[in-house]
């Protein structure tokens, strides 16, 4: 379900109300919850168990987590009742899933194997009682999920190649014969989401940053909170958790900062980002016939595709979720305004950033062991966030690309004369180039395609290009408006006349000239 | 990435900042944005209709371009002059293969001795489960007057024509058929096509603009019209402004109709030959019954309805299929007849005179139009 169809509006005609109606009983976390379950289960019905059973897993370990002594306290009890007894009971199951996965269906093979490892390392972890190894299990389940479903058939093609090319006879299974019987081998919509703000949770709990829930619902509501479970914001437990804790009382200004942010989310959506979106589609599905200057404006606009839609989206979750009188962290800062790759960084996809930064980057040492070691991390994490973003070595080679941009523009901030002469404008523009050749990448299909799309952009032949003048005063409307919002103009902008004209014209736009559907890119993810 | 984070426990998250540059409304900010979107979409297509005159002639008949847009159907319907016959009906009635003096239409008003005492109201690519949707959403105007209506029996001539198969099928104005999700087995658009339909069948506003889009951008949206390329590396909108685009000229009518075309001949000129049909029986076609039902909206609306059955080519139908096609035939003359339904059920035109399963040429229509005009029934109902 799209946030900028009907059968969205509809839903929120009913979600809506009845939340509303239903926030001054118990019964407003299980009504959220169950819309959230609804709104999943409305693109799959059965990849809903993996939410449900991603969420029920980590909201179990996190407990058995808290029935095992923190560093430094004393050994386990061994007569702590919840250990026994789960001790006994993956052990039991183990043993069971590992009958079934010998003498069950072969079909029904590779998913009992994978339950008796997952429940073996459970009763081990029951054996040990220790924190660590349930963190352990919480994160080889997640991203034991994620790889399955998101790079599991990369891997085995890029194995099988190399092995072929050895002349080995071994092949790597393609992953849709593992799956369980009657499920189609699909990328599960917003997988990278719910599982790493599932994990941030165990995480933060091994780490003493946050309590643990003791509401089953609260933590399930907390990671399939339908706003944001498709593409974020990812949130951090110590953000939401408190908010789930009590319905927030109606409040007119949540509904009119909600539909703010809605109607702003959806005219970047339908009026800007799928517009672009049909320029730049045919512009990189056949490169090789384009001349330069299409190649150069198609990036540019795949650039501002990007943007518009992935933070359109974003802003339609957090309104959607301000209406209901919940705050979603902020995701986007107007990005193509930034000075350098680091402050880039700060301002696009800011709750995937600050992920990444908390729980890859300080983990490795940051910033504390020296240069060297810093400018590592940065590009092992900078690597890890490309490949997040997909099973393909051009997103690999985007991580690289801004790994590097990072550590250049970190480089060159030191120079006196960068940091105090060279204008502001040129760094915001050379970061902006920076950042589309690197977008080359992430839109090319493969890295050839990329390469090719390179060389035509330099060294292409230079034709007519086709990119409609009333797509380029779209985008350069939005742009100024954003250096404006960013200079000693904002004052203006802020003046009533100016947000009710502007909201005014958005909704006409929308009205006359939407260009039609098409789902978000960020659901690939 | 900067290690300079250490967030509170529990941060008040009303703190988040707003994000997308404060564009925040209060409450009468809202309201006043409401009002200004209400006058425009209440008033926009009112004004705009004052505009954008539209006085058809005798032989006027909507143009191909504009075939789905049915709001400037719904005008061509109000626009018929009180003592005309609107005769309603798919592509025979709006005339595939003629020009707009060749069809049906206009030889009939020529018996009549008015010219455009029969006015086309055909729509090229509608079907009877499209009608019914026309007739029901947008024919307004067809209320206590004579409307004469079409039945062409190739929507039956197989599952698939009768949209009846289970296998998916893609098929013009799908807009028009019934969304509910089941009633059309073969349309599988998603809840979010069915219910724009349904949305846009009901506000004005919406048809309008999708008017705006057959008439000046080429069927298109204004950013797909910026973006069309007629040939390859050619995008003669994509500086274009959208104002001159707006002209009071229709699309112009499509060269390859009318005598002169080469594609006006006889079906059997292309080496066409008698073929068989899977005829699809009364009782479980869905095209028969949205014609029933399409009669029945008429008639409760107090227009006084002929139904002329035909012309179908039953020179094209395998010669051991014929008794059935006959048996048809006569099976939808005499429901009609036991419904009280006034109808007509022209004998078959001579072959030369067809284009292909079921469109006359010109000659054929102005056969078509002699052998109505001889009958009696039909006479006397066109006169009274």
């Amino acid at each position: 379900m799209l946030f900028h169809t009907l059968p969205f509006l509809l839903f929120m005609a009913v979600a809506l109300p009845g939340f509303y109606a239903l926030r001054r009983t118990p019964l407003w976390a299980p009504w959220l919850l169950a819309a959230s379950y609804f709104f999943y289960g409305w693109w799959n019905p059965w990849y809903l168990l993996l939410v449900v059973y991603s969420t029920g897993l980590d909201f179990l370990l996190v407990l058995l987590m808290d029935h095992c002594p923190a560093r430094g306290e004393a050994a386990p009890d061994r007569r702590d009742r919840t250990l026994r007894w789960s001790l006994a009971a993956f052990g039991s199951a183990a043993a069971a899933l590992a009958v079934g996965a010998v003498v069950g269906p072969a079909a029904l093979r590779p998913t009992l194997l994978a339950f008796t490892t997952l429940v073996g390392l459970m009763a081990l972890g029951e054996a040990l009682a220790d924190r660590r190894m349930w963190l352990l299990i919480s994160l080889f389940n997640n991203l034991f999920l994620l790889l399955f479903f998101k790079y599991a058939r990369f891997v085995a093609t890029n194995l099988n190649a190399l092995l072929g090319s050895l002349g080995s006879p071994l092949t790597m299974p393609d992953p849709a014969s593992l799956t369980p019987p009657g499920w189609e081998y699909l990328l599960p919509v917003g997988i990278s989401f719910f599982t790493f703000q599932s994990m941030s949770y165990t995480i933060d709990f091994y780490l003493g940053r946050v309590e643990r829930e003791r509401s089953l619902l609260r933590f399930a509501t907390f990671v399939c909170f339908f706003p944001q479970l498709m593409a974020g914001p990812i949130e951090r437990a110590r953000n939401m958790l408190p908010q789930f804790r009590q319905a927030q009382p109606f409040r007119l200004q949540n509904l009119t900062d909600g539909l703010s942010l809605f109607l702003v989310g959806l005219f970047k959506k339908l009026a800007l980002a799928n517009y672009l979106s049909l320029y730049v589609e045919r512009v990189y599905s056949d490169p090789a016939s384009f001349g330069s200057p299409d190649l150069l404006l198609a990036t540019f606009a795949f650039a501002w595709q990007i943007f518009f839609d992935f933070s359109g989206y974003t802003d339609m979750a957090r309104g959607v979720a301000r209406m209901m009188g919940f705050h979603l962290t902020l995701n986007f800062r107007n990005p193509y305004t930034a000075t350098g790759l680091g402050d880039f960084w700060q301002r696009w996809h800011i709750s995937l950033s600050s992920w990444f930064r908390d729980y890859v980057y300080i983990p490795l040492g940051g910033s504390r062991s020296g240069k060297a070691a810093t400018y590592r991390n940065l590009f092992i994490t900078f690597l890890v966030s490309g490949i997040w973003h997909g099973a393909n070595w051009t997103f690999a080679v985007w991580g690289v690309m801004h790994a590097v941009g990072v550590i250049a523009t970190r480089e060159l901030e030191r120079s006196p004369f960068y940091h105090h002469r060279v204008p502001r404008l040129l760094k915001q523009a050379g970061v902006f180039a920076y950042v589309c050749l690197a977008w080359v990448f992430f839109r090319a299909a493969d890295v050839p395609q990329a390469l090719l799309i390179l060389r035509g952009m330099f060294a292409g032949p230079w034709m007519a290009p086709g990119a409609p003048g009333l797509m380029l005063a779209l985008v350069g409307g939005v742009w100024a408006y954003q250096f404006a919002y960013e200079s000693r103009w904002r004052p203006m902008l802020a003046a009533a006349p100016v947000r009710v004209g502007l909201a005014a014209c958005m909704a006409l736009y929308l009205a006359l000239c939407s260009s039609g559907g098409g789902a978000f890119i960020y659901f690939q993810f | 990435m900067s290690e300079t984070h250490a967030p509170a426990p529990h941060p008040d998250p009303s703190e988040q900042p707003f994000g997308v540059n404060e564009m925040r409304m209060a409450g009468r900010h809202w309201l006043a944005v409401a009002a200004l979107l209400v006058a425009f979409v209440g008033l926009a297509p009112i004004l705009w209709d004052r505009w954008e005159r539209f006085e058809p002639g005798p032989d006027y008949r909507v143009p191909y371009a504009l075939s789905a847009d049915y709001r400037h159907t719904q005008r061509r319907l109000a626009a018929v002059p009180p003592g005309s016959i609107p005769v309603v009906g798919d592509s025979v009635v709006w005339g595939e293969y003629v020009r707009a003096d060749g069809a049906l239409s206009h030889f009939l008003s020529r018996k009549t001795g008015r010219p455009g005492r029969f006015a086309n109201c055909g729509i090229d690519g509608v079907f009877p489960l499209a009608i019914e949707g026309l007739v029901t959403h947008y024919g307004g105007a067809l209320r206590s007057r004579r409307v004469m209506l079409q039945c062409n029996m190739l929507w039956m001539s197989s599952p698939r024509s009768d949209l009846s198969a289970e296998k998916e099928e893609t098929f013009n104005h799908a807009a028009l058929v019934p969304q509910r999700f089941g009633a059309v087995p073969c349309y599988r658009a998603d809840a979010a096509a069915r219910l724009g339909a349904a949305v846009a069948r009901s506000i004005d506003f919406f048809g309008w603009v999708s008017h705006l889009n057959s008439r000046y951008f080429e069927q298109a949206s204004l950013p797909q019209w910026t973006l069309s390329e007629p040939s390859s590396g050619s995008h003669p909108n994509a500086w274009r402004l959208p104002g001159p685009a707006l002209s009071l000229d229709e699309p112009a009518s499509d060269p390859q109709r009318g005598p002169s075309s080469p594609r006006h001949k006889p079906w059997t000129a292309g080496g066409g030959s008698p073929q068989s049909f899977e005829w699809v029986g009364l009782d479980a076609s869905l095209q028969w019954a949205a014609f029933r039902r399409t009669v029945a909206t008429l008639r409760e609306r107090g227009c006084d309805v002929m139904v002329v059955v035909g012309p179908f080519n039953e020179h094209m139908v395998a010669p051991e299929q014929r008794p059935r096609f006959r048996a048809m035939r006569d099976g939808i003359a005499g429901r009609l007849r036991r419904s009280g339904v006034a109808h007509v059920v022209p004998e078959t035109l001579p072959s030369a005179l067809y284009a292909d399963a079921s469109h006359p040429l010109t000659e054929g229509y102005a056969e078509l139009a002699r052998r109505l005009w001889r009958d009696t029934a039909f006479q006397a109902w066109a006169t009274r």
